[in-house]
């Protein structure tokens, strides 16, 4: 810009000499004079052009053109020119002329709404304090038409008025008015030049270019310059992708049609209808041409695509391709290149050429970007180690394990590799990574049971247990080494309390990938009497649980292995909602999980799956105890509660079209006895329907499994009482899921998501009646959302079309909510 | 109502503001000073004010923590008011903002790196400063901090038992930091990396992989004669020795069961050999 009138070349006006570039001499500045000042102070602008008085510059030099540049960089001035005034021997003289230009105070736009002069001012970009002259008028004018084009007001009409600022000297308001006009609509899409693909085809793939209709309620027929840019690229590489690899739009135009409508015309190029013919390659040593042959998967005589030609040779999304057989193998610098060697006819003969370059090593491994989190966490997680042969399928897999931390934004995790060394054939890996906020908070206030219920909950995600006494680390809370501390508090008062903590380690000692975890929580329900008073009745409940977890490396590595320990005491006091009402019981048990996740993303999979076998056991106090079970109280008998659990669980993701997956998931679970006198635990058991959600079962320890559509606790066992039998829940119970998501947005704040699903499931008394496949069934649809700090949120209206006799409504309840702050591994 | 300090924001007074703003400063009272000084940048700008201004607007910043933005003003002072007496303090003070915002080995060390850079562009700058010495001493400490990351990375692949990434790590470190502090327990730390990396080895490979850890702890004996690491390298070096030996035996063992297997399928085909030869006599016999 400050080429156009600045003139960094001084002019020569007295000497007779010859200055110029050419011809540039060591000189002392005598002095610098500025002319054409205003409002400004000539002994700054002389210190900002830096010729001082005394110095000795060149003439012409940097100094001289610096002093033009420096001055434009104020911004103040219209015009800025550096003049020779005198030159006596050895000494120079300077003369600055400047034009002052008004300086702009604000901007004021006229007969736009609210929001639009937000987004017109975010556009604008401030421009507070610039000089105001033509260039400032065009462009702030270009800027808001540009804005308005792009929403499909093409003629938009903009005026500027210039107004002093009477509060400010030499400072002036534009008075900005922008009529919008109608948003402008497409009468017609005409084509020339096409013969064998149809107008209708072509304008099918004009996908957000459409002629407007009656019939079209949503948004068709607007205009917006930047999706037509983007179909008539998306339009010719459908072309290509037919065989006429010539296609090509010779031109295009719209023209006004009304006062508020446009029609598009384009001139197509067609060319011919391309095929494949033979296919011939060069400069593979490593793999043979039968092998390569089979990945390409081309036949002579197959229509010409380009893009078919891409995804076989380097972008198969399944990794599948000729590029993946080598960059996975250590061939960093392989590189691809099909040739048409030969076209005759329709038909091209292809020689793909490959360069398929040294076999490199893994050198270093970095990580950048990680403002939180410590190295280990990251590095430990990283796949490829020095020493390694370089693999870009383990770079994926790097950054997927990365993602599963949850602590960086995976969207924006890349791996690159660089200081590619081909001497000795080494190669460095950077991970760029992005911290996201991962820590949530629970706060909540509602009313249950009569009274106002307070909730408190924190969930620290990137958590540093051994930094807690280190002041320095607190930002606000010590944090970076990948533990996970939660606590959380629910309370009305003296009626109810209760309160838990939780703290995970994932990899116990720093030298394996030993998972382990220590919560424990305890629960008062009461009638809010005093413990003295003989009317109080109470509930306590306190337990414990620790646990044990390590991935495996058999038989594949996304297995993991995970034991517990868990200790439940429950202290009753005039309860009568127990099995009884005064006395203690205990829960020990042991439980074995093995599970396998191959998921690539916690809230949306889009592939992969997620198994779990889960075995839970209690010691079989009634075969060491001796006692008489057939006389014994429920007091006697549940003082130490005995049974054993099994229960398995699959998840399985696909993509199926576009961005459509399906989650397919089948369940299984089992509560068994170890003594027929003892009967079945009134602990432990499934409680099948409704959204998933724990509320106050957690008492006998009930297991709660969501089936949208029905009332919670809904679906009992057919033929059993359905007061008790949705009390106590029931031993067995299986359930199935066939859904499909779409995902709507997936950004750092928020990942949402609609789905349809179809799900079946239902409960058993006694392994005797277990049918399988005579379920409930249920269909409806849903949303989910997920926010960072909420977890994920859900609403589904599903239809049972199986009544259940006995229970209110046939077990019907078409709408559930669902709140889930464990991201991943749930089974619901 | 507004407060005094409000009306005094909204109002055009700029050389009260200005004064305002200093009184506030010098009373430590730095978040209203930066309110004001923010309005009167943008104003000042070509007067003869705006020198000493962006030099308070700097300290402002850099008393309220804010290092970003107060190493950022300072440098603009640093550029634009060159031969002002503050500009080597302002540039010094630039630097020192990058070293504060230099945070622990174990996370990104970007602003370590452009702290190095920029305490090394001062000391280029003004060689004859004051300040010379304390940005000598700020880069070795903010190196301290790289060798410190570069050591305890290798080490994490030796403790998580990579031991051959351990190994090409330590001496990446070694050879990114030749004076470093830890060279010796690195030196050392890789005769145990490699001597575990040859034990979880296949057998065919051991031998020379237990070798590689001998000959490295002879180097290194005679580079630290005196080390406190020498007996526990001792006693790698003759575990080493005894599993080469073990190594060597058990692969004679199954080189010799392999031979007696082979022989005896030599044998047994042998056999058959005859049996259908003296059968194929048999029958020629018969047919006879």
């Amino acid at each position: 810009q400050f080429g156009r009138t600045g003139t960094p070349t001084p002019a020569r006006t007295t000497s007779n000499e010859e200055l110029s570039y050419l011809n540039p001499k060591e000189m002392v500045i005598g002095g610098t004079t500025i002319t054409g000042t205003e409002f400004l102070d000539k002994d700054v602008l002389i210190t900002i052009s830096k010729l001082t008085k005394g110095d000795r510059i060149t003439v012409p030099g940097d100094a001289t053109s610096n002093a033009v540049k420096n001055l434009w960089g104020q911004g103040l001035f219209d015009d800025v020119k550096l003049n020779i005034s005198e030159i006596r021997s050895d000494t120079v003289f300077f003369e600055i002329a400047v034009v002052e230009r008004p300086r702009l105070t604000r901007i004021e736009l006229l007969g736009l709404k609210k929001g639009e002069i937000g987004d017109v001012n975010e556009k604008l970009n401030d421009k507070t304090g610039k000089v105001v002259n033509e260039n400032l008028l065009k462009t702030t004018t270009d800027i808001i038409k540009k804005h308005f084009t792009e929403k499909g007001y093409l003629f938009t009409d903009v005026t500027i008025v210039q107004r002093k600022d009477t509060a400010e000297a030499n400072n002036i308001i534009l008075d900005i008015k922008v009529d919008k006009n109608d948003r402008v609509k497409i009468s017609e899409v005409l084509f020339t030049g096409n013969k064998d693909f149809k107008n209708k085809t072509l304008k099918k793939y004009l996908k957000k270019t459409k002629e407007k209709a009656i019939y079209k309620v949503f948004g068709a027929g607007k205009f917006l310059q930047n999706k037509y840019d983007e179909d008539k690229l998306n339009m010719i590489s459908k072309m290509h992708e037919k065989g006429y690899r010539d296609a090509e739009i010779i031109k295009d135009t719209t023209y006004r049609t009304g006062k508020s409508t446009i029609g598009v015309k384009i001139d197509l190029y067609e060319g011919p209808k391309y095929y494949f013919g033979n296919v011939t390659w060069a400069g593979n040593a490593k793999y043979s041409t039968t092998v390569l042959d089979a990945i390409l998967a081309i036949k002579k005589g197959e229509v010409f695509s380009e893009k078919k030609l891409d995804r076989k040779l380097s972008n198969s999304p399944g990794g599948d391709d000729v590029s993946s057989l080598y960059l996975n193998d250590g061939y960093l610098t392989f590189n691809v290149d099909p040739v048409q060697t030969k076209i005759y006819g329709d038909t091209i003969d292809l020689e793909i050429r490959m360069y398929e370059g040294p076999q490199y090593t893994i050198n270093k491994i970095m990580v950048k970007g990680n403002e939180l989190t410590n190295d280990k966490v990251i590095l430990r997680e990283i796949r490829t180690k020095p020493g390694q042969k370089f693999s870009k399928e383990l770079i994926v897999r790097s950054t997927r394990e990365i993602a599963q931390l949850g602590n960086f934004d995976d969207t924006k995790t890349d791996p690159k590799p660089i200081n590619i060394n081909p001497n000795d054939g080494t190669v460095d890996i950077e991970y760029n990574v992005v911290e996201k906020p991962s820590d949530q908070i629970e706060l909540s206030g509602g009313f249950g049971g009569g009274r106002v219920v307070g909730t408190l909950g924190l969930t620290f995600n990137n958590f540093s247990a051994r930094n807690l006494f280190n002041m320095s680390a607190w930002k606000p809370l010590p944090k970076g080494d990948g533990q996970k501390l939660s606590i959380r508090g629910q309370t009305n008062g003296k009626y109810y309390q209760s309160y838990s903590f939780s703290f995970s380690e994932p990899w116990l000692g720093g030298k394996k990938p030993i998972y382990f975890g220590i919560s424990a929580f305890t629960s008062l329900q009461s009638n809010g009497l005093r413990n003295n008073d003989i009317n109080q009745q109470k509930i306590r409940l306190n337990g414990m649980t620790f646990s044990l977890g390590q991935r495996l490396k058999w038989p594949d590595d996304y297995f993991q292995a995970n034991t517990s320990i868990n200790l439940q005491q429950y202290i009753l006091n005039n309860y009568n909602q127990f099995i009884f009402s005064t006395g203690n019981s205990y829960n020990f048990n042991l439980t074995q999980e093995f599970s396998r996740s191959s998921i690539d993303a916690p809230i949306f999979p889009t592939s992969g799956s997620n198994l779990k076998l889960t075995i839970q056991a209690t010691p079989p106090y009634s075969l060491l105890n001796n006692k008489n079970y057939a006389v014994a109280t429920d007091k006697e008998k549940y003082r130490f509660t005995e049974y054993h659990k099994w229960k398995f669980e699959s998840q399985w993701f696909q993509r199926i079209y576009g961005k459509l997956v399906l989650k397919a998931q089948a369940q299984f679970g089992f509560l068994g006895i170890y003594n027929q006198a003892v009967g079945q635990s009134a602990f432990e058991r499934f409680k099948l329907g409704g959204d998933g959600m724990q509320g106050f079962d957690y008492l006998q320890g009930s297991e709660i499994i969501a089936m949208r559509g029905y009332a919670n606790n809904a679906v009992i066992p057919a033929g059993s009482n359905p007061t008790i039998a949705q009390g106590s829940g029931s031993p067995i119970f299986n359930k199935y899921v066939l859904e499909l998501r779409h995902p709507i947005t997936a950004s750092q704040t928020a990942t949402i998501f609609v789905l349809a699903f179809a799900e079946g499931g239902n409960t058993w008394n006694t392994f005797r009646e277990f049918a399988p496949f005579n379920i409930r069934r249920t269909a409806g649809v849903g949303a989910r959302v997920f926010l960072p700090i909420f977890g994920l949120l859900g609403i589904d209206y599903g239809f049972a079309f199986d009544k259940i006799p006995g229970v209110p409504d046939n077990g019907r309840n078409p709408f559930t909510f669902s709140i889930s702050q464990a991201m991943n591994g749930g089974f619901n | 109502c507004k407060s005094k300090y409000e009306k005094l924001r909204a109002s055009s007074d700029t050389a009260k503001k200005y004064r305002e703003a200093v009184r506030l400063y010098d009373k430590k009272d730095y978040s209203k000073a930066l309110g004001l000084f923010d309005d009167l940048v943008q104003k000042y700008r070509g007067t003869a004010e705006a020198e000493d201004l962006s030099y308070y607007f700097a300290y402002t910043n850099y008393k309220l923590k804010d290092y970003t933005t107060a190493r950022y003003h300072f440098k603009t002072f640093a550029d634009t008011y060159a031969s002002s007496a503050k500009a080597e303090e302002c540039r010094f003070m630039a630097a020192y903002c990058f070293y504060l915002e230099s945070p622990v080995f174990s996370l990104d060390q970007e602003n370590t790196i452009k702290a190095i850079e920029s305490l090394q562009l001062f000391i280029n700058l003004y060689p004859k400063s004051d300040r010379v010495a304390e940005a000598s001493k700020l880069i070795s400490n903010l190196r301290d901090k790289l060798e410190m990351k570069s050591y305890a990375n290798a080490k994490l692949f030796l403790d998580i038992g990579d031991y051959k990434s351990a190994v090409i790590a330590f001496r990446n470190s070694a050879s990114d930091f030749p004076d470093t502090k830890y060279a010796e327990e690195m030196e050392f730390l890789t005769i145990k990396a490699q001597a575990l990396y040859a034990k979880a080895s296949l057998e065919m490979k051991q031998e020379e992989r237990y070798n590689e850890a001998i000959n490295l702890f002879a180097e290194f004996a005679k580079n630290y004669p005196s080390s406190k690491y020498l007996k526990e390298g001792e006693e790698i070096k003759k575990n080493s020795e005894k599993a080469i030996i073990d190594v060597k035996k058990l692969i004679a063992i199954q080189e010799a069961e392999m031979k007696i297997l082979q022989d005896k399928a030599k044998a047994a085909e042998a056999a058959t050999k005859a049996k259908s030869a003296e059968e194929t006599k048999k029958e020629e016999t018969k047919n006879k």
